[in-house]
């Protein structure tokens, strides 16, 4: 009898595959597995898939809304390539984005900006999350202080390659091909999520505030001190003491 | 999602603590429910209806600030009992100390007078279905869960529980009936059993097992809480009899609330607790379910008519 950990390795290798969550219990298993029921096996890979793609449907309602009558095999194709490594919704959401990212024009020709929508949804919802386990508190350091500055933690960057504010906006306009560059956080004061649009300077200037700066490292114009007030006021950027 | 524009040109009345070990056994349950984040108002709002409320530790450790804050403010205003979803004791390999280390912390602060988890496992390295699955029931599986419920009473200093599990499928070698192997490690370590009435129905109708046998086999005095939830019927293709889903998403089963009747013969737990994941917004459904559980298993005569059983 191999070791129990080969088994369980075993198991959760079959419950986790295609064969047995979509098969009903055909097709060849494990011979570590020999004598388990696969007609049970099968449901039990059902159970936990579809537990699964609830959670990564809570957190991307609009993306699997428009999967439409693609979605069956896009979630056997998902469920092939990424086998659930944690339990958290929003892990399992953000494999899921990834895959799309990955895959999506190779399965479909339409909707080509699925993964933008799949992206936006996904920053909401972790921005969200964060914003619940750490609420900011004010900061109101006046203009021109000292010290230094950084990217608020909890803000989310996304750079799309789809305007997709049709999508959300339950818009009849079409959705245009262009770079977006998107800033989401929830701003000062807010109790949701916003989300901004930035100029590709801008986005790109966040993207390296990751870690504390100091002010003047920004060049020390009025206009760059305009940007830190600016981004400041959107609860994009933080001041550091 | 709403867009705004933002380029660089515009910058500008606590209930009494219950023990759960052997002396000081409860006189009658405490009864409450499972509690969740999502109806943390609505619980609030309903305290007095309720007198234990389980808090999964899980949601401690892993939930947001709020929520931690939430269920901390509890403490002191209703019993509050620990229960977790994470330790997958049954996985083939060495306990998470660190994980149990959190947990010791979070039920310090809760003044929980218990941890229980599911005699299962969820998890492989590398792989985590996040579904509760059985184990081969021998006694070398037996021996190997024993050490690691020493692990967890050694770094959790409250009384460490074991939970039967609704499950799917069984391993072909397991040799154990159920109430044997949770009887063998029960026994060798002094842990006490969560019982969950509803999965044992599951498992007597999707196994064909007896489960009143299963019950009169728990040695007397061994369970110190309950678990009471509602499943539904699932009829998947090519089955002629539904197969029964522990999905904790409607109103308790009759035929739980009767095996629960049974096993108060020889037990007697401290807690009874209503777990509901699912619907949750069917509040009526779960304070019936409370009223109905507390008329049946702990009205005030209750404690003489135990006391001649005991």
């Amino acid at each position: 009898m191999p070791r129990l950990l080969e088994r369980q390795t075993a198991l959760l290798a079959y419950l986790t595959s295609p064969a047995a969550i979509f098969g009903n219990g055909r097709g060849r298993a494990d011979a570590r597995l020999a004598g388990v029921d696969r007609g049970r096996l099968h449901l039990e890979a059902r159970f936990s898939h579809d537990k699964r793609m609830e959670k990564i449907r809570g957190v991307l309602p609009k993306t699997f809304a428009l999967l439409g009558p693609r979605l069956g095999r896009v979630l056997r194709d998902f469920a092939a390539a990424c086998p659930p490594t944690d339990i958290g919704r929003l892990h399992n959401a953000r494999q899921f984005h990834d895959f799309l990212r990955r895959r999506w024009t190779r399965l479909s020709s339409r909707r080509p900006y699925l993964p933008d929508v799949a992206a936006c949804e996904l920053a909401m919802s972790e921005v969200r999350s964060f914003a619940e386990d750490e609420p900011a508190p004010p900061i109101s350091t006046p203009s021109g202080s000292p010290g230094r500055i950084r990217r608020r933690p909890g803000v989310v960057l996304v750079r799309c390659r789809h305007d997709v504010r049709p999508v959300f906006e339950d818009s009849a306009a079409r959705v245009a091909r262009r770079q977006v560059f998107l800033a989401v956080a929830v701003p000062f004061g807010a109790d949701r999520p916003a989300v901004a649009e930035l100029a590709p300077p801008v986005f790109r200037l966040l993207a390296g505030l990751g870690a504390p700066h100091k002010r003047t490292a920004l060049g020390g114009t009025a206009a760059a001190e305009a940007l830190i007030d600016a981004l400041t006021a959107e609860g994009l950027v933080e001041l550091c003491p | 999602m709403r867009v705004r524009l933002l380029h660089a040109s515009e910058a500008g009345t606590p209930s009494p603590q219950v023990a759960v070990t052997g002396q000081g056994r409860a006189a009658r349950p405490s009864i409450g429910i499972g509690y969740r984040w999502s109806i943390d108002d609505w619980t609030r709002d309903n305290l007095g209806q309720f007198d234990v409320l389980e808090v999964t530790v899980d949601h401690c450790i892993y939930g947001g600030a709020r929520q931690r804050a939430a269920i901390e403010d509890l403490v002191g205003r209703v019993r509050l009992t620990a229960h977790g979803v994470g330790l997958s004791i049954g996985t083939d390999v060495p306990p998470d100390l660190a994980y149990l280390d959190r947990v010791a912390e979070i039920v310090a602060r809760l003044q929980a007078p218990a941890y229980s988890e599911h005699l299962a496992f969820t998890r492989v390295p590398g792989r985590d279905l996040a579904n509760l699955l059985p184990l081969p029931r021998t006694t070398a599986v037996a021996k190997s869960i024993i050490a690691k419920v020493r692990t967890v009473q050694s770094r959790v200093p409250v009384p460490f529980l074991l939970e039967n599990i609704a499950n799917v499928f069984e391993w072909p070698d397991s040799a154990l009936s159920e109430a044997e192997f949770l009887g063998l490690i029960c026994g060798e370590t002094g842990a006490g059993i969560l019982l969950d009435v509803e999965n044992l129905r599951v498992n007597a109708h999707n196994h064909g097992i007896d489960a009143r046998a299963f019950l009169d086999a728990l040695p007397a005095g061994s369970v110190k809480e309950v678990h009471v939830a509602g499943g539904v019927a699932w009829r998947g293709r090519g089955r002629d009899r539904p197969f029964l889903a522990d999905s904790h998403s409607h109103p308790a089963s009759a035929g739980a609330l009767d095996l629960l009747e049974h096993a108060l013969l020889r037990q007697t737990p401290a807690a009874i607790v209503l777990e509901r994941d699912d619907r949750l917004d069917a509040v009526d459904e779960i304070l019936g379910d409370v009223a109905r559980i507390r008329a049946r298993f702990a009205p005030p005569e209750m404690q003489v008519s135990r006391a001649a059983v005991a």
